[in-house]
């Protein structure tokens, strides 16, 4: 097909500072992204991969940040990723890093694997429950949720505490 | 894995400081509010998560965080909304709110395509569509919602019967005779419907232009070879009853003034058809009615005569009444019908009434038993049966009937049309063609009850004209009996040699028929006898017997499009688009307004023409009537010379109202003009002075009423010659010495000229218009007056191509503006009071009702004095104007005002008169063009 051929990153903010999520916006990531880019490829790196540069995806709760360029320059873009060491936000900045999670060629094929993703993590979540309420504490909410459909699911990861049901 | 330790981290963190963070959140809360923050976040995810995907939403985008909503949702602008710590159920919470946007933005189908298409190539299979279970299993469930929704959609259609039955004979006529109940099928419908576009029109279905590219092939044909038409559609009323009577009372709906009446010698005898324009009874230059052609029935020893006027469609209904009320004419429900003709006429369709009731009960009856054919119709499939389609007079037993649809008429132009005829007849001889067979009779003169004639009208004697086409009983048993097509085919194909000829014998169909010839363009010197050919007129249902054989000797066929160029290359009015003053016309104006200005509309603004910037005041409709109401203002003016300032204010007021910024140029270009009529209103009102009592006296009794009306279209041949002798330069180059003497006429003065303003002071001028140079007019474009720097600077430049109209400025702009502000603004209002969940107490609509027709680019409301609103005076508009392919440069036809005119050629130097100026609506740019009068 004719058309410009992009690449998504998927990736996670990490920071050891619960705060640093106050400043996870499009802006700064983008600005933070922008940065590491030209600190590490300079004016011509920055020219490339700010072609078609968005942030297409950005959810603060979790820190999944879906970033957009040409496929081109891809290898451009999540070299210098792990180069970004803080966001910049509200006169704040707070130390973190930016996590590949995976690289796509459609924004479908992110979410899918974002959705895989956020299972396993959920998972990890139980499994490292230390006490019995809130285990069923977040049973509960996720539940809540994502209703019916996905009560199979926990039920599965419910084996794994059998002590619970 | 470092990301696994650090969520292992703050996860123990986290547990250890819930408490904590729930206490300081209700601390935080003091207002009573019985939520914690808590609560409330999770009741944002549940309401944020089920949102619609991104794509529609990106949209509303107020905020950019808020905008980004469905599978983008949770991204929060302010510190308030994000917790400062994160908890476990929170960030559980987040996750599972994430997984469902995800999921649901994952299950959404984001393209246009079904779900079959969307497979990669290597996992078709064929009929996929159709079968659902030849998808992969993830994608039935899909599928098979996608089916359900396209049956919905698709449109309820009777599936009663399958296609076999559907398409057999019977019941494929019965569908045909539903169909053509509200608009009425030609013969040729069919055969036209496969290669035409068709348009409804005037209550019938009618080809508009061949589907195929033959706009220039049709042209040719015209001119070199033989174009046919079908103009069934044409109405014809017969007027039977003594000619003196006859005579009597059309002579008050048409008048010797406009060339022939009904009475004309030739065509009285029947040697000729004629073509006239009638009027409302007694009413002459005003309440046109329409153009007809008409044509006696030779005398054949009766005292009774026949009189057929055709007539279009659009013009049937106001020409019947008229003549029912001229011939105090009476519905022959009321009296009994002294005719034998008509009772006939009345008996033969009542029984076609009862048969086809008939046929109807008994296939309703006996389903699978078909005795009897379903009858296809014949003729008008639209009329109530029941209705009477004749009147009579009581005193004077003139009766009058409508044949519409009884006589098919097709019309072949070209100078091979006649060649066309004669082959159809050469035909004859050789193949078996059951039509082809009748014309040798047709041609024999012999003449028996059942033998018919062929006749031609001109260059023949009257006996040629007779035709049996007349007498209604031949027509209706000719096509009563006529053989079907299958019995036909049976019959042929049981003869002993194959392809030979079949022999009806006695039962040979004989067909009355009558040929008659069209002249032509008569008017003006270029071209004579373009466009002439034949006409042929038969009996109903033999339309197809006919037009096949025509189609096989080579004819192109045109339809209504060809027509309208064939009158235009002809230079004559076309119906009913080119008679403003009849109701058809206006009704057709109207219509084409409306479907133009829909059009308009339709474009995006930003791509419309600003018709107030090009000053243009009505692009889609000719105000005939504003026209010719200040052009006689202008002239009364001038009459009026006792204040001499006030039309020159008035003047400069106009203009100064019209230009955005008058530059030195335009002024320079105004002052003379107003200059000049002010000289011309000293002449003429001085002879005023003169010829005073004499006009008094020459009164004609129409000035009076020509007031009162609107306006008239000038149609008196004297003076049309007049005026076309008067258009010629009468020195330079292009004169022609011999047309002008030949049209003769007197010297242009003010003693002639004076009472020709007095007895039409309303009067338009059919002119047509040829472009000097480059320009390609369209309708509705302007016709002006040239300054005399316009003519001095043609003069000195040959290439000249035209002034240019100064821009002007839009007066309507700020209004549209401020209409659009306000709409925005109460919209937003309503949003925010929608937000607020109160509803609007007091809706403030005053403001948005009071200017609701504004449309930018138009001009709305009453127009301003439509002459002077330009830098050139306005004289008329055209109504058709194209690329003439017959003249090699644009032409245009149209109307202008008889008292500008003559304002016009007055004050034109002797070798330039004739000279307009043409700009089209969309356009600044003025053309030259030599106007010319031909009749």
């Amino acid at each position: 097909m004719v058309r410009f051929k992009n690449r998504y990153v998927l990736c996670e903010v990490l920071s050891e500072d619960p705060r640093c999520r106050q400043c996870i916006e499009d802006r700064a990531v983008g600005l933070a992204v922008r940065d590491a880019i030209a600190r590490a490829h300079g004016d011509y790196g920055l020219g490339c991969c700010c072609v078609s540069f968005t942030v297409k995806y950005l959810n603060a709760y979790t820190g999944t940040v879906l970033l957009r360029c040409r496929k081109d320059f891809q290898r451009l873009l999540s070299s210098a990723l792990p180069l970004v060491r803080h966001l910049e936000g509200r006169g704040q900045r707070f130390p973190c890093a930016l996590r590949t999670l995976h690289v796509g060629g459609t924004i479908r094929t992110c979410q899918k694997f974002l959705i895989q993703y956020n299972r396993r993590q959920l998972l990890l979540l139980l499994q490292n429950c230390t006490n019995e309420g809130e285990f069923l504490h977040i049973v509960n909410t996720v539940n809540c949720i994502l209703e019916s459909f996905y009560l199979m699911a926990f039920c599965a990861l419910a084996n794994n505490f059998p002590m619970c049901i | 894995m470092c990301s696994a330790i650090l969520i292992k981290l703050c996860l123990q963190s986290i547990t250890r400081m819930t408490l904590y963070f729930c206490y300081l959140c209700l601390f935080l809360n003091p207002s009573g509010d019985v939520r914690s923050e808590q609560q409330y976040q999770q009741q944002k995810f549940l309401h944020q998560s089920p949102g619609p995907p991104y794509r529609k939403d990106q949209k509303r985008g107020d905020s950019r965080g808020k905008g980004r909503g469905g599978w983008q949702g949770e991204h929060q602008s302010s510190s308030e909304e994000m917790p400062r710590y994160i908890t476990v159920s929170t960030f559980a919470q987040a996750r599972a709110a994430e997984i469902k946007a995800m999921l649901k933005a994952v299950a959404q189908k984001s393209s246009n395509s079904l779900v079959f298409q969307t497979l990669p190539r290597h996992m078709r299979r064929r009929a996929m569509s159709h079968n659902i279970k030849r998808l992969p299993r993830r994608l039935q469930e899909v599928a098979r919602k996608e089916a359900e929704k396209a049956v919905h959609q698709k449109k309820e259609q009777s599936k009663t019967k399958c296609r076999k039955a559907r398409r057999r004979h019977v019941n494929l006529v019965a569908e045909f005779n539903r169909r053509q109940r509200k608009n009425i099928w030609l013969e040729t419908h069919i055969w036209h419907a496969k290669r035409f576009h068709m348009v409804k029109k005037w209550g019938y279905c009618l080809g508009n232009s061949p589907t195929e590219k033959c706009y220039r092939a049709c042209y040719r044909a015209m001119t070199n070879h033989c174009l046919l038409q079908d103009l069934s559609y044409y109405c014809c009323v017969e007027l039977t009853g003594k000619e003196n009577e006859l005579l009597k009372q059309l002579a008050r709906i048409c008048s010797v003034d406009a060339g022939l009446t009904f009475g004309a010698a030739s065509c009285l005898s029947g040697r000729f058809q004629g073509s006239l324009n009638l009027y409302r009874a007694d009413r002459y230059p005003e309440d046109m009615l329409g153009p007809v052609t008409f044509i006696w029935k030779p005398r054949d020893g009766s005292e009774n005569r026949q009189l057929w006027i055709w007539m279009h469609p659009a013009l049937k209904q106001d020409i019947l009444n008229e003549l029912k009320a001229i011939f105090q004419c009476s519905d022959p429900e009321e009296i009994c019908i002294p005719e034998p003709i008509t009772t006939l006429n009345q008996e033969e369709k009542q029984m076609d009434v009862v048969q086809s009731l008939g046929k109807k009960r008994k296939k309703e009856g006996k389903e699978g038993d078909k005795a009897v054919p379903v009858k296809k119709i014949i003729g008008d499939g639209t009329r109530d049966p029941f209705q009477s389609y004749s009147w009579v007079s009581q005193t004077t037993g003139i009766v009058i009937s409508d044949q519409t649809m009884e006589i098919l008429r097709y019309r072949l132009i070209g100078p091979l049309s006649h060649s066309v005829l004669t082959e159809t007849l050469k035909a004859a001889s050789i193949q078996t063609v059951r039509t082809m067979a009748c014309w040798i009779l047709l041609f024999s003169s012999f003449v028996d009850n059942d033998k018919v004639r062929q006749l031609y009208l001109e260059g023949v004697p009257v006996e040629c004209a007779h035709s049996f086409i007349w007498d209604q009983d031949i027509c209706k048993n000719v096509t009563e009996n006529k053989i079907s097509e299958q019995e036909l085919n049976k019959m042929r194909a049981q003869l002993l040699v194959p392809g030979s000829q079949l022999d009806l014998g006695p039962c040979e169909s004989k067909i009355p028929i009558l040929l008659v010839q069209q002249p032509g363009k008569m008017a003006g010197e270029d071209r004579p006898g373009w466009g002439s050919g034949w006409d042929i007129y038969l009996p109903k249902g033999w339309g197809m017997a006919f037009w096949i054989p025509f189609i096989y000797r080579g004819v192109r066929v045109g339809g209504l499009q060809e027509a309208s160029k064939h009158s235009e290359y002809q230079r004559i009015p076309h119906t009913p688009d080119d008679f403003p003053d009849c109701p058809a016309g206006m009704q057709f104006a109207k219509e084409l307004e409306s479907s133009l200005l829909d059009k308009f509309k339709r474009r995006p603004p930003a791509k419309r023409a600003n018709y107030v910037k090009l000053g243009t005041l009505s692009p889609f409709i000719c105000p005939w009537g504003q026209l010719v109401k200040s052009w006689e203002e202008r002239m009364k003016a001038s009459e009026e010379f006792v204040h001499p300032s006030s039309p020159h204010a008035e003047h400069c007021a106009t203009e100064g109202h019209g230009f955005c910024d008058p530059k030195p140029e335009v002024v320079k270009e105004a002052s003379p003009e107003t200059g000049e009529v002010e000289e011309t209103m000293e002449i003429s009102s001085e002879d005023a002075i003169k010829t005073e009592g004499d006009t008094g006296t020459q009164d004609f009794g129409e000035r009076g009423e020509a007031v009162r009306s609107d306006f008239i279209v000038l149609r008196s041949e004297k003076l049309l010659m007049q005026l076309s002798a008067w258009c010629y330069p009468t020195s330079g180059k292009d004169r022609r010495p011999r047309l002008v003497s030949q049209l003769g006429g007197k010297e242009m003065t003010e003693d002639v000229l004076l009472p020709i303003l007095m007895s039409y002071p309303r009067a338009l001028v059919w002119v047509n218009l040829s472009l000097l140079r480059k320009g390609n007019p369209e309708s509705h474009a302007m016709i002006c007056i040239p300054t005399e720097d316009d003519l001095l600077h043609l003069s000195k430049d040959r290439l000249f191509c035209g002034p240019q109209e100064p821009k002007h400025r839009d007066i309507f702009k700020h209004k549209v503006q401020k209409l659009k502000e306000n709409k925005r603004k109460k919209k937003e209002e309503d949003n925010v009071k929608a937000q607020e969940s109160n509803p609007p107490s007091v809706p403030e609509k005053e403001t948005t009702e009071e200017c609701k027709d504004l449309v930018l680019g138009l001009w709305s409301g009453t127009l301003p004095d439509v002459t002077s609103h330009c830098s050139r005076t306005l004289l008329g508009y055209v109504t058709r104007g194209d690329f003439s392919l017959a003249t090699g440069c644009g032409e245009a036809l149209g109307f202008v005002s008889l008292t500008g005119l003559l304002y016009m050629l007055h004050s034109q130097p002797a070798d330039k008169k004739g000279l307009v100026l043409l700009r089209t609506p969309a356009s600044l740019q003025y053309r030259f063009a030599r106007l010319s009068i031909e009749v």
